[in-house]
C-alpha cells in the first residue's frame, strides 16, 4: 500500500489518463488485437482487405476535422487534396520501385505527397480568406473537380500517368499484411498531432477565430496565417493518406475523387462529432464497415444503408439516446475508474472530475 | 450498475467480433450440397446498385443463366461439381470490390469471375494473384484489368483491341477517310479505345478531323459537340462510348448529322432498349463479338431463356457472363479435373485456358499466355428496330 | 458568328434547365436556411412520375404534369416532416448530412422500384421550333425559358406581396421571433418545401422533354450544378438562382466550344471560383454585414 503511494505521487493516473491518452491507448489497442489477427491467420478475408482503407478513411476524417470542427468551416474538396497527395507521392513511388525497398520509399513518397498536397491546400486556403459558409464550400467543391479535371488529362510518357486509363501502381501495390504498420503509425501519428494541435496555442487561436473572428483579430490573432495553416496541414494528411490508399490498388483512377468522395469524409467527420477526433475515428470505422456488413442484404444494401444513415443522424440529435449512450463512454468509464481508485486511496478530493465526466462523451459541438 | 453495464456490453461486443473474425474458419474445403454433389463455388463482382448497376445486373443474370442451365442439364452434377454462383455487389468502387472480394474467399470461392468494370477488376485481379485463383472476367476490358496477373483471362475484347479493330475495319472496308471521334474523356473505357484507334488511323492514312468529348459532369447535353462535329466535314463519327451516352447523343444529332455514318464498338450494345425511338439508332454501325437476334440456335437459345427470366434482352454484357461459366467448364474438362480429383485445382485449371476452345455466344474463342481472348468481331448495323449483320460490300 | 449563337443557344438551354433546379434550391435555402441536398433526387422521382403516368397509364400530358408536381409536393413535405423536422434545433451540417442520407435512399428506392436501366420520356408536348436566319431554336428551350422568368417573378411577388410569404420571411429572418409572432413555423416550412419540391417536379418535366433519358442517378448532377449555379447567384436570392443558372450554363458551353471539351469541367469551376472570390456572396447575393 505504502509503495503504491509512492509510485502515485511521481505518476498522477488522473493527470496522465486525458481524454486524448485513452482514446490514443484505445486506438492502440484495437491495432495490436487487429494485428494478431491478421497475422495470426485468424481475421476473415473481408475484414483484412478493409483494413488499410479503414485506416486511410480515419486519417482523412480526422484530418477534414481539423477544417469542418476547429476552423468551423464547410469543406466539400478533400478528396482532391488526397488524389494530388496520391497522384504525385505514388508517381515518385513507382519510379522509385527497384531503387529504393519499401520501408524507406513509402514514408518518403508519404511526406512528398503530403507536401504536394499540402501546396494545393495553400492555394485552395487563400480564397478561404474571403468566403465563408455555402461560399467556401462550393469553392472547395470546384477546386476538387479542378483537381481531377487536371489530374484526369495528365498523361505523360515515361511515367505511370495514364490519364483517364489511370496510374498504373501495380508495382508498388501490397497486401493489407504489409501495409498495416504502416497505416497504424500514420494513424497514430495523425491522432497525436490533431490532439496536440489543437490543444496548442494555434489551435486555440483558430478556434478564437471560429467562434468570433473579429474578436480574435482584435486581440492579435493573425486570421490569414491560422485559416491558411489549417488548410495546408489537413491537406498534408489527406495527401498522405493519398498514399498509402495509392498501395492498396493496382490501378487507380482520377475519377474516384470526385464531390462524392468528399462528402462521404464530411459525414463520418459529422457523425463522429466536431472537433471529436475519437469520434471521427469510431464513425469511420461504422460506416466504411457498415456497407460490408449488409452484404447479406443483396439488392436492398445501400437501401439499408441509408435509412441507417438518415436513423444515425436523427438519433444521434436524441437527448434521451446522447444520455444513454454516454454511460458507454470508454473515456468516462476510464476517468470514473480513476476517480474510483483516487477517492479510495488518497484523500484529495477529486475537485475537477465531475466537470470533466459531464463532457466524457467529447461532444464539442460548434453552435 | 454503469461500470457492469459497459463491461457487460464490451464483453459482448469482443465476443461478437470474435465470432464475425472467426467464423470463417468453419468453411469445409470443398463442400458438398443435400444430394452428395460437391459444390463449386464461383463469385462474380460487380456494380449492382448505383451508376453502373445495370452492367453489373447484367453479368450477373448472364451468368445465372448459365449456371441454372448446367446444373438443370446434369442433374448428376457437372464433371460431379453442382455450380453454385454468387455476385457481390461493389458499386462500382475498387475499394468495395477488394472486400466483396474478401467475403467471396471467406465463403469459399473457387473460381473468380473477376469484376464488371476495368478498375474493380484490376483491384481483384492483384488480390487473387497471392490467392492463386483463376480469374475469369467478362468484361473488365481495360489492359490494366488483367496485365498483371498470369492467372487472370477475360472473355471481352480488350479496350486497344477494339480501337485498332475498329480503324482496321473502317480502312479495309473504305468506310470514311475523314472522321470526327466522340468520346468520354473521363472514362477509362473510351480513352482507351480512342488512343489505339487515333494511332491506328495514323497508320492507316485516316485522316481525324474533329475530336470533340464530355465527361460525368457534362453527359446531359451534348449540343456543342454535335454542332462542331455535323461542322467538320467529317464522314464518319467513331462513338467509342456506351450506349447510355450514345442513346442522348443521338436522340439529341436527329436530324443534324445527316450524311455521316455513325460507328461504335461494344459499348453500344443494347442500344436498342435504351433509346427512346429505335428508328433513331438507324444506320448506326456497331463492332462487336454478341448480336441478340444473330441466327444461330446457341444464341437464339440464351436470348430465349433470358427473356422468359428477366422480361428484357440481353445484352453483350449478360452474353460475356454467359460464356464465363460455359468457359469454366471447358477449362475444368481440358484439365481432367472433377470432383474426385481436384488436387491443385487452380493450377490446372489456369494451365488449360490456353489449350482450350470454346463455342460461345460471344463467338469462338481461344486464349493467349497473357489472358486476351482471340475472336473475330462481327459488324452489326441497326436497322428498323434490329441489328443485322452489316455487308460493307453494298 | 452562327457558331457563337449556336453555342449561346444551347448554354441557354442548358442554363435555363440549372435554373429552374437552382429555384427550388434556393428557395429552401431562403427559409429554411437548410441546403437540401435531396433536391435533385426529387427531380429524378419527379420525371420518373411523368414516365409511370403518361408512358405507362397513358394519361393525358396535364395529368400527367398534375399528378408529377403533386407526387414531388407530398414528397417533399414527407421528407420534411419525417427527417429535417426533428433536428430543427441541430447544427446546420447535421441536417445536411441527413438530406445526403435521404438522397442516397430515394436513388436506392428508384433504383429497386424502376431498375438501373435508364428509361425515355414520353414526348408531351410538341412546341414547333423557331428559325430565324438560319439558326434554329427549340421550342422546348424557349418555354423552359419563359417558364423559369414566369417563375422566378411569381416566387418573387409570392414571397415579398403575400401573407404567406411575409411569413416565411419572417421565419427566414428569425424563427423564434416568428413563432412570438404567432406565426407557425412547422407550417410555413412545411409550406415552402411543398413549394420548393413542386418547382423539382417542374424542373424533372423540362429536364425529361430536353435530355429524355432518365435513371434513378439522372438527379445528383444537375442537382449539383444547380447548388453551384444557386450559390454563384447568391444562395437564398431568388433572380440570382436564375441568373447564376443560366450564366453557369452558358460558359459551360461556350468554353466548350471555343476552349476545349476536355477543361470544360475546370474551366467553369475556375470562372466561378474566381467570381466568388471577387463578389464573396455570389452575384446578387446579399453581403452579410458582420456583427461586432
Amino acid at each position: 500500500m505504502a509503495m503504491k503511494e509512492n509510485v502515485k505521487k511521481s505518476f498522477n493516473a488522473k493527470a496522465f489518463f486525458t481524454t486524448d491518452v485513452i482514446t490514443l491507448l484505445a486506438v492502440v489497442v484495437l491495432y495490436i488485437v487487429i494485428a494478431v489477427l491478421v497475422y495470426t491467420g485468424s481475421a476473415s478475408r473481408q475484414i483484412s482487405n478493409m483494413l488499410i482503407s479503414i485506416s486511410c478513411y480515419i486519417v482523412l476524417a480526422v484530418s477534414l476535422n481539423l477544417v469542418v470542427g476547429l476552423l468551423g468551416e464547410l469543406s466539400l474538396g478533400h478528396a482532391g487534396f488526397m488524389s494530388v497527395g496520391l497522384f504525385t507521392g505514388c508517381t515518385i513511388a513507382v519510379l522509385l520501385t527497384d531503387k529504393l525497398p519499401m520501408a524507406v520509399s513509402l514514408p518518403l513518397c508519404m511526406i512528398i505527397g503530403g507536401l504536394a498536397a499540402a501546396l494545393v491546400g495553400l492555394i485552395v486556403g487563400l480564397p478561404a480568406l474571403r468566403l465563408k459558409g455555402d461560399y467556401l464550400a462550393i469553392v472547395t467543391l470546384a477546386c476538387g473537380e479542378i483537381i481531377k479535371n487536371i489530374i484526369t488529362n495528365l498523361d505523360i510518357d515515361g511515367t505511370p500517368l495514364n490519364g483517364a486509363l489511370g496510374l498504373d501502381s501495380s508495382s508498388i501495390r501490397h497486401s493489407a499484411t504489409d501495409l498495416l504498420p504502416f497505416a497504424v503509425v500514420l494513424v497514430l501519428l495523425t491522432m497525436i498531432v490533431m490532439m496536440n494541435f489543437k490543444k496548442s496555442k494555434h489551435g486555440r487561436a483558430i478556434m478564437a477565430v471560429r467562434d468570433n473572428r473579429i474578436a480574435a483579430e482584435a486581440t492579435g490573432i493573425n486570421v490569414t496565417y491560422y485559416k491558411l495553416l489549417v488548410f495546408v496541414v489537413a491537406a498534408f494528411f489527406a495527401g498522405a493518406a493519398g498514399v498509402l490508399y495509392g498501395h492498396t490498388l493496382p490501378n487507380i483512377k482520377p475519377a474516384t475523387f470526385d464531390y462524392n468522395m468528399s462528402i462521404e469524409i464530411l459525414v463520418i467527420v459529422v457523425l463522429g462529432g466536431m472537433g471529436n477526433i475519437g469520434g471521427s475515428i469510431i464513425a469511420a470505422i461504422i460506416l466504411r464497415a457498415l456497407p460490408e456488413a449488409l452484404r447479406d442484404f443483396s439488392d436492398y444494401r445501400m437501401l439499408v444503408y441509408s435509412i441507417l444513415l438518415i436513423g444515425i443522424m436523427l438519433l444521434n440529435e436524441n437527448k434521451a439516446f446522447k444520455a444513454w449512450k454516454s454511460q458507454f463512454s470508454l473515456v468516462g468509464w476510464v476517468k470514473k475508474l480513476l476517480k474510483k481508485k483516487q477517492t479510495a486511496e488518497t484523500d484529495a478530493p477529486a475537485e475537477d472530475i465531475p466537470a470533466v465526466d459531464a463532457s466524457a462523451d467529447g461532444k464539442e459541438e460548434t453552435k | 450498475m454503469k461500470k457492469i453495464v459497459s463491461l457487460l456490453l464490451s464483453a459482448a461486443m469482443l465476443l461478437g467480433c470474435m465470432v464475425l473474425l472467426g467464423s470463417c474458419g468453419a468453411k469445409e474445403e470443398w463442400p458438398v450440397d443435400e444430394n452428395g454433389l460437391t459444390e463449386l463455388f464461383i463469385g462474380g463482382i460487380g456494380p449492382l446498385t448505383g451508376d453502373y448497376a445495370n452492367y453489373g445486373v447484367s453479368v450477373r443474370n448472364g451468368a445465372q443463366i448459365a449456371v441454372d442451365e448446367i446444373n438443370a442439364a446434369n442433374p448428376e452434377g457437372i464433371l460431379g461439381f453442382k455450380l453454385v454462383y454468387e455476385a457481390q455487389d461493389s458499386k462500382g468502387d475498387p475499394d468495395s470490390a477488394t472486400s466483396a472480394y474478401g467475403k467471396l474467399m471467406d465463403e469459399g470461392m473457387k473460381v473468380s469471375l473477376g469484376a464488371t468494370l476495368s478498375g474493380e477488376t484490376a483491384a481483384v485481379t492483384a488480390a487473387a494473384k497471392e490467392d492463386g485463383l483463376l480469374v475469369l472476367t467478362p468484361s473488365g476490358s481495360a489492359v490494366s484489368a488483367i496485365a498483371d496477373s498470369d492467372k487472370a483471362f477475360r472473355i471481352c475484347f480488350s479496350d486497344p483491341a477494339q480501337g485498332k479493330a475498329s480503324a482496321d475495319y473502317i480502312a479495309e472496308y473504305g468506310l470514311a477517310t475523314k472522321v470526327a471521334v466522340f468520346y468520354g474523356s473521363d472514362n477509362d473505357y473510351c480513352v482507351g479505345l480512342y488512343n489505339t484507334f487515333k494511332d491506328e488511323c495514323a497508320v492507316k492514312g485516316i485522316e481525324i478531323v474533329m475530336v470533340q468529348a464530355f465527361t460525368t459532369s457534362t453527359n446531359t447535353d451534348f449540343s456543342t459537340q454535335i454542332d462542331a462535329i455535323a461542322a467538320s466535314g467529317a464522314e464518319l463519327v467513331f462513338l467509342p462510348i456506351y450506349a447510355a451516352e450514345a442513346s442522348s447523343f443521338l436522340t439529341q444529332s436527329k436530324g443534324k448529322l445527316d450524311g455521316m455514318k455513325l460507328f461504335g464498338c461494344d459499348g453500344l450494345d443494347g442500344l436498342l432498349t435504351k433509346i427512346d425511338d429505335p428508328a433513331t439508332a438507324n444506320g448506326v454501325l456497331m463492332l462487336t463479338p454478341f448480336a441478340a437476334d444473330a441466327s444461330d440456335a446457341k444464341t437464339q437459345n440464351f436470348v430465349k431463356l433470358y427473356k422468359e427470366k428477366y422480361n428484357t434482352t440481353p445484352d453483350q454484357f449478360a452474353a460475356d457472363g454467359y460464356d464465363a461459366i460455359y468457359t469454366i467448364v471447358e477449362a475444368m474438362k481440358q484439365a481432367g479435373l472433377n470432383s474426385k480429383d481436384v488436387e491443385d485445382f487452380n493450377a490446372r485449371i489456369i494451365a488449360a485456358m490456353t489449350k482450350i476452345t470454346v463455342n460461345g455466344v460471344t463467338g469462338s474463342m481461344t486464349w493467349t499466355p497473357d489472358g486476351e481472348p482471340t475472336k473475330v468481331p462481327m459488324a452489326m448495323e441497326y436497322k428498323d428496330g434490329a441489328a443485322v449483320l452489316f455487308d460493307p460490300t453494298k | 458568328m452562327i457558331q457563337f449563337v449556336q453555342a449561346l443557344i444551347s448554354g441557354l438551354t442548358l442554363g435555363s434547365i440549372y435554373a429552374l433546379i437552382a429555384l427550388g434550391y434556393t428557395m429552401v435555402y431562403g427559409i429554411a436556411k437548410m441546403l437540401n441536398f435531396a433536391h435533385g433526387d426529387i427531380i429524378m422521382i419527379g420525371a420518373y412520375s411523368v414516365i409511370v403516368t403518361a408512358a405507362t397509364v397513358g394519361m393525358p400530358p396535364v395529368f400527367a404534369v398534375l399528378i408529377s408536381i403533386l407526387v414531388c409536393a407530398v414528397l417533399g413535405v414527407t421528407i420534411e416532416f419525417l427527417a429535417y423536422r426533428p433536428l430543427r434545433q441541430s447544427p446546420p451540417l447535421t441536417v445536411l448530412i441527413t438530406a445526403i442520407g435521404v438522397s442516397y435512399l430515394l436513388q436506392n428506392v428508384a433504383l429497386l422500384i424502376f431498375g438501373s436501366e435508364q428509361m425515355s420520356t414520353p414526348m408531351m408536348f410538341d412546341i414547333p421550333d423557331l428559325t430565324i436566319g438560319g439558326i434554329t431554336v427549340d421550342g422546348i428551350t424557349l418555354l423552359t425559358l419563359g417558364v423559369t422568368a414566369v417563375i422566378m417573378i411569381a416566387l418573387t411577388l409570392f414571397i415579398n406581396k403575400t401573407k404567406v410569404g411575409k411569413a416565411m420571411r419572417a421565419v427566414s429572418e428569425d424563427k423564434e421571433a416568428a413563432e412570438l409572432m404567432g406565426i407557425s413555423v412547422n407550417k410555413t416550412i412545411t409550406i415552402t418545401f411543398a413549394i420548393g419540391s413542386a418547382l423539382a417536379a417542374v424542373a424533372s418535366i423540362f429536364f425529361g422533354a430536353t435530355y429524355v433519358y432518365i435513371k434513378p442517378t439522372t438527379g445528383s448532377m444537375p442537382g449539383i450544378k444547380a447548388f453551384t449555379a444557386a450559390v454563384f447567384g447568391g444562395i437564398g436570392s431568388i433572380p440570382g438562382a436564375m441568373l447564376g443558372g443560366i450564366l453557369l450554363g452558358v460558359i459551360e458551353k461556350l468554353s466548350m466550344t471555343y476552349i476545349s471539351t476536355l477543361w470544360s469541367d475546370a474551366i467553369v469551376f475556375g470562372v466561378l471560383v474566381l467570381v466568388l472570390v471577387v463578389k464573396p456572396s455570389g452575384l446578387l447575393g446579399k453581403a452579410q454585414r458582420e456583427k461586432v
